[in-house]
């Protein structure tokens, strides 16, 4: 449970899966604002492949719920000519994995035309997308890819952990004048057929707010080691924040929530309040998410008692056999023992 | 051109094959998702896409074909996987994610890779097509008679890389064909809402090669067109394009509970496997006996892939980090 | 107490459904009309809302069997 699920002492709790957190932030944001449009692949009548565009159809109509053909350089093209012109379209690239068909649109036009325009042009745009693996969908449908696009400039890159952070986020997202990818992890969604991580289904104010951009959550508060995460590993880490608890450590949390912006200051914080640094990201290890984040805060300065670590995952294509991929993602057993590591070795 | 009594058996026990490999599929994949359909658990996790149904489309076009034929597939590949002739205990197991799968688990369903029949496929829409003009290119320049054949879904005629693809397999005039298998739906989206033109055999015309249509997801028809499309690139005279009709009669995966399907409409489509069972015994080509024991031999050979598969040990975790390079 | 039942007629036949995930916790302070729990079919999904205000007492926890026109929670 993150720290801002705070529940208002004048309302009862409402828990939301994040399908319906984002399905719920969509439509508000199109009763408020007509230039809101979605459009992508089983979006309407199926009401997105991960449920997150359910409903939409049926209150807004074909017009500005709009099901695409399998054309994604065509309809994402599209959506930054739309945006062009005043609307501000939701796009749904329904795995990430796909990005390789479609990867121009996304970061030679959607994330350059403002600048190219010298900010004349600037691309309101969302670009949701399914990330995630651990269910055995292989190398083509398991990816996160975070690192690849919050490496590349000009676009916003959003990482929901639950399901009231991923309402605020795709709210400020919708609102928001540049480019947004807005990467939700398949574990949490909330789908019944892909499990669900019951740490995702939180409180979910019922009006319209925004979270905004760039505020990491500290989701557990410890003194001995800083973790930082995003996504799924969120919940991976404070299971293993439990744990390291019953045995004497105390690990704070960080909960990323978008890593571009990223927010250094929370984590370098963190780090300096504990002194020890442990990185989960279930992306591929080198040259991401991880490695960045440990940059940052050696860069900073901060005293470190131990070495930063990270867990991340290897640098391999995902395998599809269990037998393979389970022991390749990060967990909450790794996380406990790493951390352990950290902290004796910090002594 | 007309199957003989010989093909006519092997498109009609090939068909069974890969209808009964897919029912002992399913009923794997269903273990241990109950109650809770959970994709992740059981022997077979992830996502499981069934061709029943589409299974003229592979025997019409791969009774043309031998094994140094270069075939790509889709995510739905396991029709066309058998009708080429992958080792199928190899492909069970590689199902099943064990380490004498094909890939040693690495792959799985949609990543079903054969390099002794020149069999491969992805999940990856139209992602097929390039390397199905490549290989056929440099059949072409080593002078080989081999062709290429790039199986794609109706819903892959609207990316990219099937009009890039399509144009370059003209100008270079390589020996390839495009069989489009027109189920009707992309996942949720039927082909009238998503496709800017009834039928895709039509952008042939817009590369200058032929194209061809065949109705009734009939293998008689797909065997007669991709015959001569297939003898075509052989010869040297070029690409074709091929779009048949065929029907999705297990969902997009399994788990799919196809609600945007208008009702009535799946029910009505044909199971072509009876269909054919009925016209060869019609023929005389089959007779109830012939029938029984095709069908059991077709039976006894998935049921020893599935229970080698099952039997089979799984890869250990170090596995994983083999085979990222060559 | 307010049963929360799942109708006799959400599905036909003796197959069984199960909470894929409850949305409360037992003893949480739920609202009429609160989507509760997401209930699973083999492969279709239901939403479960709650009939009534007061608080969720769970009678049938995440991913158990039960048969159609059964009682899943009550409202107290």
């Amino acid at each position: 449970m993150t720290a801002t699920a705070t529940i208002l002492p004048n309302r009862t709790r409402r828990n939301l899966t994040i399908a319906k957190a984002m399905a719920e932030a969509i439509a508000q944001e199109m009763r408020r604002d007509d230039s809101v449009l979605v459009l992508g692949e089983d979006i309407a009548a199926l009401g997105g492949v991960f449920g997150n565009t359910r409903g939409l159809l049926d209150e807004f109509g074909p017009a500005r719920v709009r099901d695409t053909p399998i054309s994604e350089t065509g309809f994402i093209g599209a959506a930054v000519g739309m945006a062009a012109v005043g609307l501000r379209p939701v796009v749904e690239l329904m795995f990430v994995d796909f990005f390789g068909v479609c990867m121009d649109a996304i970061y030679n036009l959607a994330a350059k035309n403002c600048y190219f325009s010298g900010g004349q042009s600037p691309v309101p745009l969302v670009l949701m997308t399914s990330v995630g693996g651990g269910y055995g969908d292989a190398g083509q449908h398991s990816q996160c890819l975070y690192g690849t696009f919050a490496h590349l400039p000009g676009m916003k890159v959003v990482v929901p952990s639950n399901a009231h952070d991923a309402k605020g986020l795709m709210i400020r997202a919708i609102r928001d004048d540049n480019p947004v990818i807005f990467m939700f992890h398949k574990a949490l969604q909330g789908m019944g057929w892909l499990g669900t991580v019951q740490g995702s289904i939180t409180d979910v104010p019922e009006d319209a707010y925004e979270i905004p951009f760039g505020q990491a959550a500290i989701c557990r508060a410890g003194n001995d080691i800083c973790i930082v995460s995003l996504g799924a590993g969120v919940h991976l880490a404070l299971d293993a924040a439990q744990s390291l608890g019953e045995e004497g450590i105390a690990a704070e949390v960080v909960d990323l929530r978008t890593l571009v912006p990223l927010d250094r200051a929370t984590i370098i914080a963190s780090t300096a309040k504990t002194g020890r640094l442990l990185v989960v990201d279930e992306d591929y290890q080198s040259f991401g998410v991880s490695g960045e984040i440990i940059a940052s805060v050696v860069e900073s300065g901060v005293a470190l008692k131990a070495p930063p670590r990270r867990i991340a995952f290897p640098d391999i294509p995902i395998p599809f056999s269990p037998a393979l991929e389970h022991p390749a993602l990060p967990s909450a057993a790794k996380i406990v023992a790493t951390a352990r590591q950290i902290v004796r070795a910090g002594r | 051109m007309r199957p003989s009594p010989k093909q006519w058996l092997w498109m009609y026990q090939t068909m069974v094959k890969s209808r009964i490999f897919e029912e002992r599929i399913a009923a794997a994949y269903f273990e241990g998702k109950s109650p809770v359909f959970n994709m992740a658990n059981g022997p077979i996790p992830g996502e499981m896409h069934l061709s029943n149904g589409q299974e003229p489309c592979a025997v019409g076009v791969c009774a043309h074909l031998d094994a140094g034929d270069f075939v790509t597939a889709t995510h739905r590949p396991h029709h066309i996987a058998i009708a080429k002739g992958v080792d199928l205990d190899a492909m069970a197991a590689e199902i099943f994610g064990k380490a004498t799968g094909l890939s040693g688990g690495r792959g799985g369903h949609m990543h079903i890779f054969d390099a002794a029949v020149n069999f491969c496929c992805s999940g990856i829409i139209a992602q097929g097509m390039g390397p199905a003009v490549g290989a056929a290119t440099a059949f072409k320049l080593r002078n080989e008679r081999r062709v290429a054949v790039s199986f794609i879904g109706e819903g892959a005629a609207n990316q990219g890389a099937f009009h890039e693809s399509l144009n370059l397999a003209a100008i270079w005039q390589a020996p390839v064909v495009i069989v489009i298998e027109d189920n009707a739906w992309g996942i949720s989206v039927a082909k009238a809402q998503s496709t800017a033109v009834p039928q895709n055999d039509a952008r042939a015309a817009a590369y200058g090669m032929p194209g061809h249509r065949v109705a009734g997801n009939d293998p008689e028809a797909i065997f007669a067109v991709a015959g001569a499309a297939i003898a075509r690139a052989r010869a040297g005279e070029g690409p074709s394009l091929i779009e048949i009709e065929t029907h999705r009669l297990a969902g997009h995966f399994i788990g799919d509970a196809e609600g945007y399907r208008p009702k009535g409409e799946k029910e009505a489509l044909t199971d072509p496997i009876p269909q054919l069972r009925a016209k060869l015994l019609g023929l005389g080509i089959l007779d109830p006996t012939a029938d029984r024991a095709l069908t059991d031999e077709a039976e006894a050979l998935v049921d020893r892939a599935i229970s080698k598969a099952r039997a089979a040990a799984y890869p250990v975790p170090e596995q994983a980090y083999e085979k990222v390079f060559a | 107490m307010i049963p929360v039942v799942i109708p006799a007629d959400l599905w036909e036949g003796e197959i069984e459904g199960a909470v894929s995930a409850w949305l409360f916790a037992d003893g949480d302070a739920v609202r009429a009309g609160d989507l509760i729990a997401e209930v699973m079919v083999e492969k279709t999904s239901f939403d479960v809302t709650a009939p009534a205000a007061g608080i969720l007492r769970i009678r049938v926890p995440a991913e158990q069997p039960f048969k159609r026109g059964s009682i899943i929670a009550a409202i107290a």
